[in-house]
């Protein structure tokens, strides 16, 4: 392996969570606010897990398996999420993660309390994980371009409006449901082949918020924004560790030149150990301060698209 | 036997009822679900705590006040950090600003308490009552006794009261309220302010009843709140209140017939129910709109 152990599971972390913040954003293009994929990504650890342990069937078998089941159950999760949205469905899609969670603490067949283990070690997981990333890129990018694609944003600004339109409404929001549902199991199932041990508090309602936060953080107005968020929340906490590391870079006779140059670097030094608790305290202020400052979320479309110089070069050319 | 349960499940509603009623009221005037507001409660809990252990003098009476004040100014410092300079244009800002609260506050919990389960001192001593063959303790009539109570000041308050007649009028639209001279920035502190104040006595009355209070006991009350306040109808106060006691007579009902483990499934099959069926809740909604 070209990396370290430490940066490979980091990375590998990193790219789960991406996943699952895009299985936040799938469903979101239509206005359906979820905090329940934490439960689809159990579905799909427990899915790939059974395929892979009971019947001892290849890796990606596991996890076309725990993508269909997964996406099954989102369209049945999503039938009745149809009718209500808001506040009601946000609980709706908490009360199904819960469940999940009970099902999975008293399932005998997959180690009920002591928690699914013995599952095999995928070595090659961060390819996966990429190359996931990349295909759902490419999806999203051709969606985004196409008519379900506009169907979903004119959903999601008014669904009484789109209705009007002739866009089937129910069926484009079961679908993108459905569709992220499958993205949430495949990351479940990534997840229990890395970690190799799944319990039912693996996937809990924490989980659950925290994909949510992915995306809202990054921007949901644009597939680039779950990617931004989902990695800068998830090396956050990583970097606040580094901020010492970096510290001890300085000379000592730099903070010497300095007057109280010593006590305040030492000061500092305290400080910002940032272990444990300090450093969630600190992961908390920084998302209280974002929402402050970017409540929009770090990339919107706007963004994105001042960001694309090469082709505002093209479009300025062309006029 | 099922009696018993019944008293058992009285006494868990009580501190879920209480939780309830703190939701409902900021979501009634701010439509924002108040993720810290279970932090709130484990804070409570554990100014309560201190309190107790400060003073070996202090009686039962004094640590809830003093909860509840000091659960009262952790609110309003949540309110006026995570939730004010928060847009509300974004509709998960607010939620996620929230989100952020309540990991710094649990996170300082553990830092400043412990990550330990601590017990809670006995502040009034446990007498054993044998009525036609029921067991209950002096601590669990306090408990209820003492939740009714809070509740029904709670209702007369936002019933007959100036600041209360302010908090239903910013509940029904900032603007009219704002134009007839309601100062709505002020109410919607104050609101803030009352919600937690209930949750910090729910934390005590919390801790007397198991004994043991912990920084992650935020958490589950937290959720089930949320139930409750939806089952009683978003912004209903008396449904949260009557909810919050269904809630917790489900849960020790199931849990004493079915089982501990298929309680939650139990308690979250009911609250998927409801929103399918009768997504206004058991008792109607007071909010227009979603």
């Amino acid at each position: 392996m070209i990396f370290d152990a430490y940066i490979q599971s980091l990375l590998v972390f990193t790219g789960i969570n991406i996943i699952a913040a895009f299985s936040f954003y799938v469903p979101f293009k239509t206005g359906q606010v979820s905090l329940g994929q934490a439960g689809f990504m159990g579905v799909g650890a427990y899915a790939a897990g059974i395929i892979t342990v009971k019947f001892g069937l290849p890796y990606p078998l596991g996890l076309l398996f725990a993508g269909l089941v997964s996406g099954v159950v989102g369209v049945c999760v999503g039938f009745p999420a149809l009718r209500i949205r808001g506040i009601y469905l946000l609980l709706l899609t908490l009360g199904f993660a819960q469940i999940v969670q009970v099902v999975a603490l008293t399932w005998d067949y997959t180690g009920a309390h002591d928690g699914f283990q013995g599952i095999p070690y995928q070595e090659y997981t961060i390819f996966y994980v990429y190359g996931t990333i990349v295909i759902l890129l490419l999806f999203f990018s051709r969606l985004e371009r196409s008519s379900l694609g506009r169907a979903m944003l004119s959903i999601h600004e008014d669904e009484e409006a789109a209705e009007v339109m002739g866009i089937d409404v129910v069926r484009t929001k079961l679908f993108a449901f459905g569709v992220g549902a499958l993205i949430a199991g495949i990351a479940g199932a990534m997840f229990a082949h890395y970690t190799t041990y799944v319990d039912s508090r693996t996937f809990n309602i924490l989980l659950g918020v925290e994909i949510l936060m992915f995306a809202v953080v990054g921007g949901v107005t644009t597939y680039w924004g779950p990617i931004l968020g989902a990695a800068f929340l998830t090396l956050l906490p990583e970097g606040l560790r580094g901020i010492r590391d970096l510290m001890e870079l300085i000379p000592v006779s730099a903070t010497d030149a300095i007057p109280y140059g010593n006590p305040i670097y030492d000061w500092m030094y305290e400080f910002l150990d940032f272990e444990n608790e300090k450093r969630l305290i600190a992961y908390g202020l920084i998302l209280i301060a974002m929402m402050i400052l970017r409540p929009q979320g770090l990339l919107t479309r706007r963004t994105v698209r001042r960001l694309k110089f090469w082709k505002r070069d093209l479009a300025s050319a062309r006029s | 036997m099922f009696t018993q349960q019944l008293i058992n499940g009285l006494m868990l509603g009580a501190s879920y009822a209480l939780v309830a009623i703190g939701y409902t009221l900021i979501f009634g005037v701010l439509r924002l679900l108040h993720f810290a507001h279970g932090e709130v409660f484990m804070f409570g809990a554990f100014i309560g705590l201190h309190i107790a252990l400060a003073w070996s003098g202090a009686n039962i009476y004094i640590t809830i006040m003093g909860a509840m004040i000091g659960a009262g100014i952790v609110g309003f410092i949540v309110a006026l950090v995570a939730v004010r300079p928060v847009s509300s244009k974004y509709p998960l800002a607010p939620l996620i600003s929230t989100i952020g609260a309540t990991l710094v506050m649990q996170n300082l919990a553990i830092s400043i308490f412990g990550g330990a389960q601590v017990a809670f001192p006995e502040t009034m001593d446990p007498t054993i009552y044998h009525i036609a063959g029921l067991t209950i303790s002096s601590v669990q009539i306090f408990t209820l006794v003492m939740s009714v109570a809070l509740m029904i000041v709670l209702w007369l308050y936002i019933d007959r009261s100036k600041m209360g007649r302010a908090i239903r009028a910013v509940a029904e639209s900032h603007e009219t309220a704002a134009l007839l001279g309601v100062n709505v920035g002020r109410t919607l502190l104050f609101t803030f302010v009352i919600a937690s104040a209930l949750a910090g006595a729910a934390g005590v009355l919390d801790g007397l009843k198991n004994s043991a209070i912990s920084p992650f006991m935020g958490l589950e009350v937290a959720v089930a709140g949320l139930v409750c306040m939806l089952l009683g109808g978003l912004g209903n106060i008396i449904g949260a209140m009557v909810a919050g006691f269904i809630l917790g007579m489900v849960e020790i009902l199931s849990a004493a017939y079915l089982g501990t483990s298929l309680r939650d499934l139990f308690t979250f099959v009911i609250l998927i129910l409801i929103l399918i069926y009768r997504p206004t809740g058991l008792f109607g909604t007071r909010v227009v709109g979603d």
